[in-house]
């Protein structure tokens, strides 16, 4: 075992250097890329066979990778410019208070100062509050007038026909979600059942296009596994 | 040995619709796609912005999307050097975001001779969600400040009269999370900013209402929204080229759930499937 332990060691140095030198002089760069992205896709699609220890090193690299390139890209492209030079460099001494706003999440660890962690969520429930009123009158106001569609002597006439089967939908799913009331009379019985049908269909369009989303994903990495990683692969 | 059907069921599907999409990746068909309106009306958009005004390339999305997101920002981004009009990448959800626009827009800008700074500038990437975008609109420069470089945004030509929301002449947001609402509110429904949207294939339907109501200006509805942009622009790019595949894993799909329900049916008359019904003696 201590004969093992140097030359794993020499070997990993070795192989790492190599790594570095092979990428920072740019001669094996894109192979190496290339590759790596490959054993990273395999190790991810493992999982379709069973759980196992690779998908789980795998999945946890890019957690951390993702986490790690977020950090550094907040941290370099929103910290540094938009508050530490500002703040130390150009003089906008009010910008400490960020950093005081930022620091009062960080109470709720602490028993004594928790309370200051409830200021600053208030302070930023009433900003998102605010904002959601904005929000309703800009975004959703427009929606409600645009339900209002003239049901004929429209040109051409599919236009009507779109209309017609808006209108109907929109009062079938509506009158499906009023709970106020038991829906005993036949009219909204009938109407609350259509509407209950129209929506499964909106669900199935939904779901439809769920599939054709996850299946761009998979056609994506097997042309890269296909055309770019096995092409090297071929070379080599 | 008896086979394990319920271990082995799902494992052969895999299998099947991988095949089914390499055969279409490796076998060269030429697919031709139907231009849908919504896609038919962003192109139009791109190309009715006016020389005044910039175009700013929403790149709201990361590596997980790269099938759908990448060659949708790779066919904008083509339209925007092809035609010489301005543009500005820039994110607020995903971190990676702007750099993979960075990446394409350098790839494909050689062809076209654009250059970084005086036809296209990259904003980088910024925090704090609807208060930020709020902020922006009212204000470019002071809430951008910088490009990806380290540089201020007002020194490059290409920002050369870009203050305001008002100065935007299209917004365009690429993504698979729902940040199109913040657009909305806080852009369009202020400053009557248009709005373009290319979403992954599952926010599609969510964006129809906003398109009805002429929020938002078109759409590019996942792989296919790409692969109908890339025929408008006249040229065969990733999005093209894997439509086969992807019509051929739908065609399995559908398959599969026929027979799937088939066997189910068998099953549920015989009284072996949950819903048989149950007979007493």
């Amino acid at each position: 075992m201590r004969s093992v332990a140097p030359r794993l060691v020499i070997w990993l140095g070795a192989f790492a250097l190599a790594a570095y030198l092979g990428i920072r002089f740019h001669v094996f760069a894109p192979t190496l890329g290339i590759w790596l992205a490959a054993i990273a896709t395999l190790a991810i699609y493992s999982i379709l066979y069973r759980e196992n220890v690779v998908f789980r090193l795998f999945e946890h690299i890019f957690i951390g990778l993702a986490a790690g390139y977020s950090l550094y890209t907040v941290v370099v492209q929103v910290l540094i410019p938009k508050w530490f030079t500002p703040l130390f460099k150009e003089g906008c001494w009010y910008w400490i208070f960020a950093f005081l706003v930022g620091t009062m999440f960080y109470s709720v660890y602490s028993k004594r100062w928790s309370w200051m962690n409830r200021v600053a969520v208030g302070f930023f429930m009433g900003l998102s509050a605010g904002l959601g009123i904005v929000g309703f009158v800009t975004g959703l106001a427009p929606q409600l007038m645009a339900s209002f569609k003239p049901l004929w002597a429209q040109r051409p006439p599919y236009v009507e026909f779109n209309n017609v089967v808006f209108f109907i939908t929109l009062v079938t799913v509506m009158s499906y979600f009023f709970f106020s009331f038991e829906q005993r009379h036949p009219a909204v019985r009938g109407s609350a059942r259509l509407g209950r049908w129209l929506l499964m269909i909106a669900f199935g369009a939904i779901f439809g296009n769920t599939v054709m989303a996850r299946m761009s994903l998979l056609i994506d990495r097997l042309q890269f596994l296909l055309l770019q990683w096995l092409q090297v692969f071929g070379k080599g | 040995m008896k086979l394990d059907w319920q271990f082995w069921s799902r494992r052969l599907i895999w299998l099947a619709l991988a095949i089914a999409t390499a055969v279409f990746l490796l076998v060269k068909v030429h697919a031709r796609m139907y231009v849908s309106r919504p896609a038919l009306d962003l192109y139009r958009a791109v190309e009715a912005v006016p020389p005044d005004k910039i175009i700013v390339i929403s790149c709201n999305w990361e590596m997980g999307t790269y099938g759908e997101n990448g060659p949708q920002t790779e066919a904008l981004i083509r339209q925007c050097l092809k035609l010489g009009k301005r543009f500005a990448i820039f994110g607020w959800t995903w971190p990676p975001g702007p750099m993979l626009g960075q990446q394409i827009a350098e790839r494909l800008q050689r062809p076209y001779h654009r250059r970084y700074g005086r036809d296209w500038v990259n904003w980088g990437f910024n925090t704090g969600g609807s208060p930020m975008i709020r902020g922006w609109a009212k204000n470019i420069p002071g809430t951008i400040k910088e490009d990806i470089f380290h540089k201020p945004i007002m020194s490059y030509p290409v920002m050369k009269g870009v203050n305001t929301a008002r100065d935007v002449g299209l917004i365009i947001d690429i993504t698979p999370s729902n940040t199109l609402i913040t657009w909305i509110e806080f852009v369009y429904g202020i400053y009557r900013t248009p709005i373009g949207y290319a979403c992954t294939g599952v926010m599609a339907p969510e964006a129809f209402p906003y398109y009805d109501a002429h929020q938002i200006v078109g759409v590019l509805k996942g792989l296919a929204g790409a692969a109908e942009y890339e025929q408008l622009l006249g040229y065969r790019g990733d999005a093209l080229k894997r439509m086969p595949a992807q019509s051929s894993a739908h065609a399995l799909i559908i398959a599969l759930i026929v027979l799937g329900n088939v066997i189910y049916l068998r099953a549920r008359r015989r009284g072996q499937a949950p819903g048989a019904r149950l007979t007493t003696t």
